[in-house]
């Protein structure tokens, strides 16, 4: 069968300052297991939302099943037969498995419920794919494999011809993923068409049919996965992996400023190393990783449950995340709107807020000083903005950062641990506040990056460190970096991992 | 007052209260009188004292539903302390800390225990509502206050009444306060967002228990003023000034979700809702209509503030 159930024409996302997708174009032929692959923010997601509706397109066209696709909602969609199993579980904890089944589609005389038919289709799909799962079994009861083909039960339900998948093995177990497999090839039998989005490259090799690499919001190529080698993949995924913009930096080992030994959390175990004065350190690895949770842990917010912190040779604990700031440790968070900024507040607020006290005499806050570091600041960054009144909700992307950054050093750190720094922020302004960050090191501030976008922790970082499953699996200098190897290396492990 | 700091909020809200004033005016004589105008100020002041305080509680988005039962027992502890032969000065400072210690009680379930403000609260306001009911006994404490004991809520300061001074000085610290000080700053960026606020190296817990405190501690000063006004500890008194409060509050601009909102839209809103009431009574119309009124000022004031913002932003 070679007739293509979903061809996209152009389509085109951008929001205020990011253009998410430009140009992308690309055919999903019918019973086919269609791969998507890219890094975080290579634009896969807003692919899938635009098919799904939950956002709105810019420009293009989607033709599904021969005819123009323009749903309107969610709801349409779903009733055009195309179905989404989003990472977060959808499922009623609450309810039985009837009854999630059966959720919007109840049956009933005048709102009276009826029992519903026991021989409908939706039921007889879930006893031929997991016979082991009761209809009248409360759905928390369920392991999270469990509720995933429980969610691919009801997409069946609403008879969907495609089923989106978005990451579906990030959370399960070697056996649950080969469970979860076996489902994918049945749906094939059964006439439904899957777009299959994953980081872990092994799995694509398993179900795939074909594949697509998405890079910066564009399609790079779409291929038949018995055509491609792994390596091409990597090379296409991560585009220009070159540390072109790399500049070595004289880094003085003797001045150590921060020092983690056999750190461990719940999601970390024996994390060790060390950051010197003027460095860049990077730390690289998939979502899940355990990017952020160092940062947690350094910066107040998970419990460190083993290992030791030293700042500057003396000995640290945090309980929160102002005792980190005191000791000279800042961090700029991953989830800029919901963490780094207080959107309806000003420039000049969200930047004093870190160091209040350092403006205020006994508790009231001197207007002029306030008004005089934000302006320093906003200056500094060259934050573009009407004022330092204006609301920071109203800013781009790369303003808002430059504003968190700059309250990060108007705590008077030493350390920054920047998570993500450049997500979701256009091209110029991420060259912007690369710049930023390297002057920032050139000025003796210590800074850890984390980030899942290969070039920018190529492009900035002394040192890399590799993570998976919440270890350091190798560290590298940035002249002996090496994108197809460090792959090899933070995808490995993931599949060693039994039920726990 | 800057522009982006709910200027235009405060444009509508007070051309609302022009705008009562001006037809109540029109429909009554008596209305635009001195001692009419007097006895207006007299019935806000308490909603005023304690709304200064839960206003910046509300910034942070917390919400405290115990006040209108914390007026009730410090009352009744002002009258009971008096009655028992303590000294006016110290009955009055010690009922004014039952009320601080219960804020504190506030605030250590909001806060370290975790318990969703609104619970918290309404728990308080049942149990300290009971605790004034089991110490009366279910009656009002009059006998042994002394003469001295009405000084504060009805007693004058050379023209002006005392309790009109006490408002004017409260009002002014929480001006600054919420302007001008460490302590409003952090109440609207924890509002605004407590995750941020928090990774700011905001302590939080500590701010919010602190506000809670603030509350208690007002709410409790009201309710020894509302017992001198009254001359009579009453543990009934009080009941429904939570909803008082909060109305005038959101009739001033201040989010329920915080991060937003205004001690002198507080009071604009206050004295909306009190001269509402005043000049009702002044035209003779029963207070069960007065009920209704309120009610569709409250929704009505949020609508226009709505759309007013709305056509500000297109």
């Amino acid at each position: 069968m070679n007739e293509n159930i979903l061809e996209a024409r152009h389509l085109a996302k951008s929001y205020p300052g990011v253009q998410a997708l430009q140009d992308v174009s690309l055919d999903i032929r019918q019973n086919t297991v269609h791969c998507i692959v890219g890094e975080n923010g290579a634009g896969k997601s807003t692919f899938i939302k635009i098919l799904t509706c939950a956002e709105e397109r810019t420009s293009g066209q989607i033709f599904y099943k021969g005819r123009e696709y323009r749903p309107r909602s969610i709801r349409e969609a779903m009733n055009e037969g195309i179905s989404t199993l989003f990472q977060e579980l959808t499922v009623v904890n609450q309810l039985t498995v009837e009854q999630n089944l059966t959720l919007g589609r109840e049956k009933s005389w005048c709102g009276v419920l009826r029992k519903p038919d026991p021989v409908e289709g939706v039921f007889r799909f879930l006893r031929d794919f997991a016979p082991d799962i009761s209809l009248q079994a409360k759905v928390s009861s369920l392991s999270y494999a469990e509720k995933q083909v429980l969610e691919i039960v009801k997409a069946f339900g609403v008879e969907a011809n495609l089923i989106i998948m978005d990451e579906p093995t990030a959370a399960l177990s070697e056996q649950e993923t080969k469970r979860l497999f076996s489902v994918i090839r049945d749906l094939k039998n059964r006439q439904i068409t899957v777009i299959y989005i994953s980081h872990i490259l092994d799995d694509i090799f398993s179900i795939g049919d074909y594949v697509t690499v998405f890079r910066d919001g564009r399609v790079i190529s779409t291929s038949k996965v018995t055509e491609i080698g792994k390596e091409d993949l990597i090379r296409m995924m991560i585009g220009k992996a070159v540390n072109e913009n790399y500049v070595p930096r004289p880094v003085d080992q003797a001045q150590k400023v921060l020092e983690v030994r056999d750190l461990a959390t719940d999601k970390l175990r024996n994390i060790s190393f060390d950051l010197h004065r003027g460095e860049i350190i990077g730390f690289y690895g998939l979502r899940g990783a355990g990017k952020s949770e160092i940062g947690y842990a350094l910066y107040g917010l998970d419990v460190v449950k083993a290992g030791t912190i030293r700042i500057k040779g003396r000995l640290a604990r945090f309980a929160l995340p102002k005792d980190s700031l005191r000791r000279g440790i800042a961090m700029i968070p991953e989830e800029r709107l919901s963490e780094g900024i207080i959107p309806k507040l000003p420039i000049r607020s969200n930047i004093s807020i870190t160091n209040l006290r350092k403006l205020a005499t006994l508790g009231v806050v001197s207007a002029k000083l306030e008004r005089q570091t934000a302006e320093k600041y906003a200056r500094l960054m060259s934050i573009k903005a009407r004022s330092i009144e204006q609301r920071a909700a109203t800013l781009s992307g790369g303003n808002q950062q430059k504003v968190v950054v700059s309250k990060c050093l108007n705590a008077e750190s030493r350390i920054l641990i920047m998570d993500e720094p450049t997500r979701g922020i256009d091209v110029g302004a991420k060259e912007e506040i690369h710049k930023i960050i390297r002057d920032l090191a050139g000025q003796g501030v210590a800074i850890m990056i984390f980030s899942s976008e290969y070039p920018e922790i190529v492009n900035l970082c002394d040192r890399i460190f590799l993570l998976s499953e919440g270890e350091i699996v190798k560290v590298l200098d940035n002249m002996d970096a090496d994108a197809e190897q460090i792959m090899h290396l933070i995808t490995k492990g993931r599949r060693n991992k039994g039920e726990a | 007052m800057k522009p982006g700091s709910g200027f235009s909020q405060k444009i509508v809200i007070v051309g609302v209260l022009v705008l009562i004033v001006g037809v109540l005016a029109v429909l009554s004589r008596e209305f635009l009188t001195i001692t009419n105008l007097t006895n207006v100020t007299r019935q806000v002041a308490f909603v005023v004292i304690t709304g200064s305080a839960v206003t910046l509680l509300m910034i942070s988005g917390n919400f405290d539903l115990s006040i209108g039962s914390i007026l009730g027992l410090t009352g009744m502890f002002s009258a009971f302390f008096v009655s028992a032969g303590l000294p006016l000065w110290l009955s009055l400072i010690a009922s004014t800390l039952i009320g601080t210690a219960t804020g504190l009680l506030n605030g250590v379930m909001v806060v370290l225990l975790k318990i969703p403000s609104i619970i918290a609260t309404l728990g308080t306001m049942y149990a300290a509502r009971g605790l004034a009911l089991v110490i009366t006994g279910g009656n009002s404490i009059h006998l042994g206050l002394g003469p001295h004991f009405t000084l504060l809520g009805r007693g004058f300061l050379g023209p002006l009444p005392i309790m009109l001074v006490i408002t004017l000085v409260i009002l002014a610290i929480f001006f600054f306060i919420e302007s001008k000080t460490i302590l409003g700053k952090y109440s609207f960026a924890i509002g605004g967002n407590k995750r941020t606020a928090l990774l700011s190296g905001i302590n939080v817990g500590a701010i919010v228990i602190l506000l809670y405190v603030l509350v208690g501690t007002l709410a409790g000063f009201s309710g020894t003023l509302m017992a001198s006004r009254l001359g009579v500890g009453q543990a009934m008194v009080g009941q429904g000034f939570e909803f008082d409060v909060i109305v005038a509050i959101i009739l001033g601009g201040t989010s329920l979700e915080g991060g937003e909102g205004s001690v002198f839209g507080m009071l604009i809103g206050a004295f909306i809702v009190g001269f509402i009431a005043n000049g009702l009574n002044l035209l003779g119309i029963h207070s069960f209509y007065q009920s209704i009124l309120k009610g569709a000022v409250l929704v009505g004031a949020v609508l226009l503030d709505r759309a007013f913002k709305e056509r500000i932003k297109g």
